[in-house]
């Protein structure tokens, strides 16, 4: 946990999973610093809810492996379990008979390292109602249960998948804040898989793009606003984008004289190829972080 | 000190919570010796990573801006004033905002100057 400088709270191996024919995972090399806030992004099915389940050895992967904090996550399932707090996609919790204050009792006595004074501040914030039965909440509230779950034990890794879904909108900002405010407390990794990339943008520090089961970008979050930019330019009669540039995505006035245009590269590098064809910059802008890690999806079919 | 940022605006979070100090120190809402909410605080009430606010702060106290009291927080440093120094950092992150927008409507420098001229005479009439 306290690990040297530059060591990684998750790292997977040539992991691999298929569902019957689907394939689910192909080859993937995650590397996810200590103490980052690792967001994991790709369409339905792109293998990000497998690839945590398979950390927390909820599946199995066909080949490759995967380890957290060093320990390996098949050999080592309840040691690596321990130092992870998980909200599952799934809002249903198991034990669906129990009160959610007998669900916290029980997750006390699970992790060593619960804190009660914390949970019980967390129970307030997240205005979660102890009597409930937990089969009996509604969407929200069951969010916010796995929420104080996860956090109370102050685990090293978080991993949330979808953590503001069913969440309203005033709820989801106060949640995130709680989050700003435990990784200001707690030295915690987080990784995050989520549709929603906006909302939590402002606490991303690196991405990683899933296609398909493939992990086709990883980055930090300053690599990714240096090299997928938009560039607005004007354009000569005619004329074509270089074939050597990796486009995201184009768009073109109705004159044909002016061209924006989202690719993946070195600023100064593709600036000199448009100028070398012709074509004037009038204005390079970074993308947002949704539209950024979107430009690896669609790459191929851009042109 | 009240911190804003623009999801909009393509720089980095850190370059944005730098220049809202600064500015509320040119302003004068923030002075001297006057203390700044800790990482932990800033961090929430934004909703956005600590590390970004802590790497706020590490540039604006190598800058002399401020300054940290162990086991009490951060400060503003004495020796700032809404001095000449403030002034024309916050000056030039203006600047440079404007120059950008101009270049992106093809506005030429000479122009941009002499209309902002133009139109800060007509206000103060």
């Amino acid at each position: 946990m306290n690990g040297l400088p530059g060591s990684f709270a998750v790292t997977t191996h040539g992991l691999s999973m298929r569902y019957g024919r689907e394939t689910a995972l192909a080859g993937v090399e995650l590397r996810v610093p200590e103490g980052a806030v690792y967001v994991l992004v790709g369409a339905n099915g792109a293998g990000k809810s497998t690839a945590m389940k398979v950390l927390l050895n909820l599946e199995r992967p066909e080949a490759g492996r995967a380890e957290v904090f060093g320990l390996d996550s098949v050999s080592n399932g309840p040691a690596v379990r321990a130092r992870i707090g998980y909200i599952p996609e799934s809002h249903e919790h198991d034990y669906k008979w129990l009160t959610a204050g007998r669900l916290m009792e029980h997750a006390a006595v699970h992790y060593p390292a619960w804190d009660r004074e914390y949970a019980a501040h967390l129970i307030k914030t997240f205005d979660v109602r102890l009597p409930r039965k937990v089969g009996t909440l509604s969407k929200g509230e069951s969010r916010r249960l796995q929420f104080v779950l996860a956090l109370a034990h102050r685990p090293p890794l978080l991993l949330l998948d979808e953590p503001t879904d069913g969440l309203d909108p005033i709820v989801r900002n106060r949640t995130l804040a709680q989050l700003a405010e435990h990784l200001a407390d707690t030295p915690t990794t987080v990784v995050i898989a989520t549709h929603h990339v906006a909302e939590v943008e402002s606490l991303a520090d690196h991405v990683g793009v899933l296609s398909e089961g493939r992990l086709v970008a990883q980055m930090t979050r300053d690599e990714l606003r240096r090299t997928v930019l938009r560039y607005r330019i004007e354009v000569p009669e005619g004329w074509q984008l270089p074939r050597d540039l990796r486009i995201a995505s184009v768009r073109r006035s109705s004159s044909g004289r002016e061209v924006q245009c989202s690719t993946i590269g070195e600023q100064h590098d593709v600036t000199a190829r448009l100028t070398a064809t012709g074509a004037s910059v009038r204005d390079v802008t970074p993308l947002p972080l949704e539209e950024a890690a979107l430009a690896f999806l669609t790459e191929e079919g851009a042109r | 000190m009240i911190v804003n940022l623009d999801s909009n605006d393509g720089r980095p979070l850190y370059l944005q919570i730098m220049d809202e100090v600064r500015r509320a120190v040119v302003v004068g809402t923030l002075r001297a010796e006057d203390p700044l909410p800790s990482v932990r605080e800033l961090a929430a009430e934004l909703v956005v990573n600590p590390r970004t606010v802590s790497q706020a702060y590490q540039e604006l106290e190598r800058e002399g801006f401020i300054y940290v009291r162990r086991g009490q927080g951060t400060f503003v440093s004495p020796a700032v004033r809404r001095g000449a120094t403030e002034r024309r950092s916050l000056a030039l992150s203006v600047a440079k905002r404007a120059l950008l927008e101009a270049r992106r409507n093809g506005v030429g420098v000479e122009e941009l100057v002499t209309m902002i001229q133009k139109l800060a005479a007509k206000e103060d009439e």
